[in-house]
Order: C-alpha cells, then structure tokens, then sequence
C-alpha cells in the first residue's frame, strides 16, 4: 500500500511539475519543432493525468479498503457483540483485534473488562440467592426437627392415663406453647421466604365477592362467641376479578377479620364490604373496637410491634401479622392499608388489589 | 389373615423415630431406615404397603429415593409414598407432588395421630391414584 501510495504522489508531483515547468519546456525545444513538442507535452500531460486519476481511483479504494477492515469492520464486530450482550446476556467472542488502531482496539477491551463485571455480578448475586434459599431451608429444619420432638412427645404425654390432674395441666400448657411456637416458627419462615423473593406465589384469577362471603361465614362462629355481629356486606353486582394467590390472600383476611373481631368488645360489629377506586379492588374489615391510638399508626406495619393497647392475656399476637399482611398485598401489586373510623370507635382496615385486565 | 401392615419409615432423627414408632406399635409392623440406601434395601426386601419418607436424609435425599421407588417396573411402583418432612415451601411441596409424592406433610405442623389419619385413609382406599412421575 505504502509502495502504491507512494507512487500515487510521485506520479502527482511529476504532473504538476510537467504543469508548471510546461513553459520552460516548451523552451528547450528548437522552434521548428515547436507544435510537435508543444502536441508531445500536451499528450505527456493527458497521459500524465489519466494515470495520476487511476493512481488516485486506486488510492482511494484503497483507503476506503483499509479503514474498511481497520476501523468500520472491528466496530461492526464490537457492536454486535454489545448488542447481544445487551439483549440477551451472551458473550460473543471478539477476534484478535492487535492490528487495528488504538482507540478500536482499546474499546474492544474495555468492553470486555465490562462484560466480565456484569458476569461477575450476576454470580454473585445467583450464589447470594442460593445461600437465601439454603438458609430457609437450614432453618426450617433445624428449628422444626426439635419442636416436633417437643410437641408429639408433649402430645403423647398428655395422653397417658397415670397422669395426675395437675400433672395433665403442666403437660397440657407445655403443649399449647409448643404449638405457638411452631406457629412462629413457620411464620418467621414465611417472612424469611417472602422477603427474600423466594416465596413463589400461585397466581389465579380470583372472584374475591365470593371469597370473602365464604371466609365471612367461616368465622361466625368466633364471632358469636365474642359477642361480636360479623356481616359480609355484598351487593348483587358482581365484582370485578383479581388476579392473586388464593392461600396468601385468605391469610390476609383471616388476619384483619379475626384482629377486628378480637378487638372489638362485646356488642360491637365488624363489616366486611368491597368497593373499586381506580383499578383496583378494595375489600374494607370495618370493626367497632379499641382502634389504634394516633401514637401507635406509624408502627402498626413494623415487624413485631404491637400497639400497647392491643397487648392482654387474650390476644397473644406475636405482632408479625400485618407485616407480613402489607408484604404479601405489595408483592401483589396492591397495599394494605388503615384509617381510624370516623363515626365511632374502631379502625378500617383496606386490602387493595389490582384488577385483573 | 393378619391384619398387620407393613410400612417403612425413613426419618434420620432418633427421638422423632422413637415417637413415631412409640405410637404405631401395635398398629402396623413397622420398618425403619434411617438414610436413602438402607431404605431402598429395606424396600427391596420387605415391599411395604406405605412409605413415610422425610426429606433431608444423609447419603441418598429423599427425592432421590422417591424417584427411586417410582422408576421400578413392578407393581409396588405405585406405592402410597406419604413425605414427611419439615421443609415445607411451595417449591418442595410441588417438587415432591412432581415426582409422585401421594401426601406431604410438615412434621412440625401435625399432630402424629394426622399421621396416623393420612396411613389408614392411603391403606384402606383400593388402589389410590398415584400422581404420574415423568419417566426417569
């Protein structure tokens, strides 16, 4: 190329010096023969200039040529290899690209450094996620394995006719206490699985109108003995569809309905009614009870917290309910959420839910 | 005719082991493993009517030993495979249902007499229908 490019100038530098020392020339020759050299310069220069046009038709093809596989082509390549990397998340491999000029090359390799972080990432991330899944499961067996010895031996126990009343009692609490605890323990594994993306819900279109009636009457019994009037207020319209995890969302309910009717003294009512804003569903648990004190409303979705007039010998919480409760409604695309009544005693208490397109 | 089943247990803690056996005895002549490869010895040997399989197991899993039960080409293929274990996640539930668990139960969470329940509901039904294990 160097040996063409060369001969290119050459031959340009030969033209315009036949050009300007034409006159000179022109001068040496005797004048008889001044046409014949005048027509001899005149085809020198023709020919000159057609060989210094296809010199410079070769220059140029060679040039588009070289910058073609140094520079457009390699880009081309690194391209490629961005977009699917992008796209798709596979590594193209690029070829040896040493030849070409820096900065291409350069770029090349800095995109490579790139790839390799985000791989690297992604690892990480894949190896911190299986430790999350691991730990649940550790958990779930390490603390499950001793309460279930707890409990049948408890159970068993219990049992045995040679127990004395007194002893039949203490076994009898024991008992109960290791039931609560195995309550706890699989709702800290719940949070655990739920919090760290790992719970897998079971999505399904739901019709919540007839849910919610169902799940209404399943506490009615809870509901006479506490003296408490439990209504599920429902139209004849039918409500629009959800699309949500059966199990999870009847753990929602059971939650708001069996707190409202826990805290309600005798007498009081708990409603039950569904209304749509926007698009979503709204299901309200309306109670006449003690209410959250304006203190306490920022903490009511804090693990763990219970709100100080909630905490007596009949209501042993553990306090991870509603966390759970908003966690799940979120992971839902929905919210859970309250407000103090504003006729009365009591709190309403609204899970919202996306309609279903 | 003796009316006594035979069922193998396949749990690897002592004390739940005891429990278990402490409340069938006199119900169902029992067998008891207590890893993967002496289950399936035992099984080889004894074919039992029902197996209650828990799931972390030195050696051999539990779901290998499922798979294992499944893959025969006997009759005692089908048998009642009832998983009790204390993993108890959506995922595990429907992994063991994917390769032809009939029950699964979280220890933790049931009361041994449910156990019992569960045992007596698989043996007195004629043929129970045994979910479909893809072909190994």
């Amino acid at each position: 190329m160097l040996f063409l490019g060369t001969t290119a100038v050459a031959a340009g530098l030969i033209y315009v010096l036949v050009l300007f020392l034409k006159d000179r020339l022109f001068e040496l020759f005797p004048p008889e023969l001044s046409t014949h050299a005048d027509v001899a310069l005149q085809l020198l220069i023709v020919q000159e200039g057609v060989l210094l046009v296809l010199f410079a038709l070769i220059l140029i093809v060679l040039v588009f040529w070289t910058v073609n596989r140094l520079i457009v082509r390699p880009l081309r390549l690194i391209i490629d290899a961005m977009t699917t990397f992008a796209e798709t998340g596979q590594r193209v491999p690029l070829p040896d690209l040493s030849h070409t000029p820096k900065e291409v090359h350069t770029l090349a390799n800095v995109f490579q450094k790139f790839t390799d972080s985000v791989d690297e990432v992604h690892r990480h991330d894949m190896e911190i996620s299986r430790i999350k899944s691991d730990f649940i499961s550790t958990a779930a067996h390490q603390l499950r394995t001793p309460l279930t010895g707890i409990r049948w031996a408890l159970e068993a126990l219990e049992k045995d006719p040679g127990l004395t009343a007194e002893q039949k009692a203490l076994v009898t609490s024991a008992k109960d206490k290791s039931h609560d605890l195995v309550d706890t323990v699989g709702t800290l594994l719940d949070i655990s699985s739920i919090e760290s993306g790992k719970y897998k819900y079971t999505f399904e279109s739901l019709d919540l109108g007839k849910f919610v009636s169902e799940m209404t009457r399943d506490f009615a019994q809870l509901a006479n003995q506490s003296q408490v009037s439990l209504f599920y207020a429902g139209g004849e319209e039918t409500l629009p569809r959800v699309k949500a995890d059966k199990g999870r969302i009847k753990w929602i309910l059971n939650n708001l309905i069996e707190n409202a009717i826990r805290y309600t003294p005798a007498g009081g009512t708990v409603r039950v009614y569904a209304t749509v804003a926007q698009n979503m569903l709204q299901i309200h648990v309306r109670d006449t009870g003690i209410g959250i004190p304006a203190e306490d409303r920022g903490n009511i979705f804090e693990r763990f917290y219970r709100a100080p007039n909630a905490i007596t010998k009949q209501n042993q919480g553990n306090g991870l309910g509603l966390y759970i409760a908003r966690t799940i409604a979120t992971d839902h695309g929905g919210d859970l959420d309250f407000k103090p009544n504003e006729d009365g005693p009591g709190t309403i208490f609204t899970l919202s839910l996306p309609i279903e397109s | 005719m003796t009316d006594t089943k035979f069922i193998m247990v396949v749990e690897d803690d002592p004390i739940l082991k005891n429990l278990l056996g402490h409340t069938f005895a006199g119900k169902y002549q029992t067998l008891y493993a207590s890893d993967g490869n002496e289950a399936l010895t035992l099984f080889e040997q004894y074919k039992p009517s029902l197996v209650l399989l828990d799931l972390m197991l030195p050696t051999m899993g539990g779901y290998e030993v499922l798979q294992a039960i499944r893959a025969r080409t006997d009759e005692h293929k089908d048998v009642p495979v009832v998983i009790v274990s204390n993993l108890g996640q959506a995922t595990d539930v429907e992994k063991a249902k994917s390769l032809g668990a009939n029950d699964y139960l979280v220890k933790a969470e049931v009361e041994i007499e449910e156990i019992v329940r569960k045992i007596e509901g698989m043996l007195s039904a004629p043929a129970p229908e045994t979910p479909q294990a893809p072909a190994a």
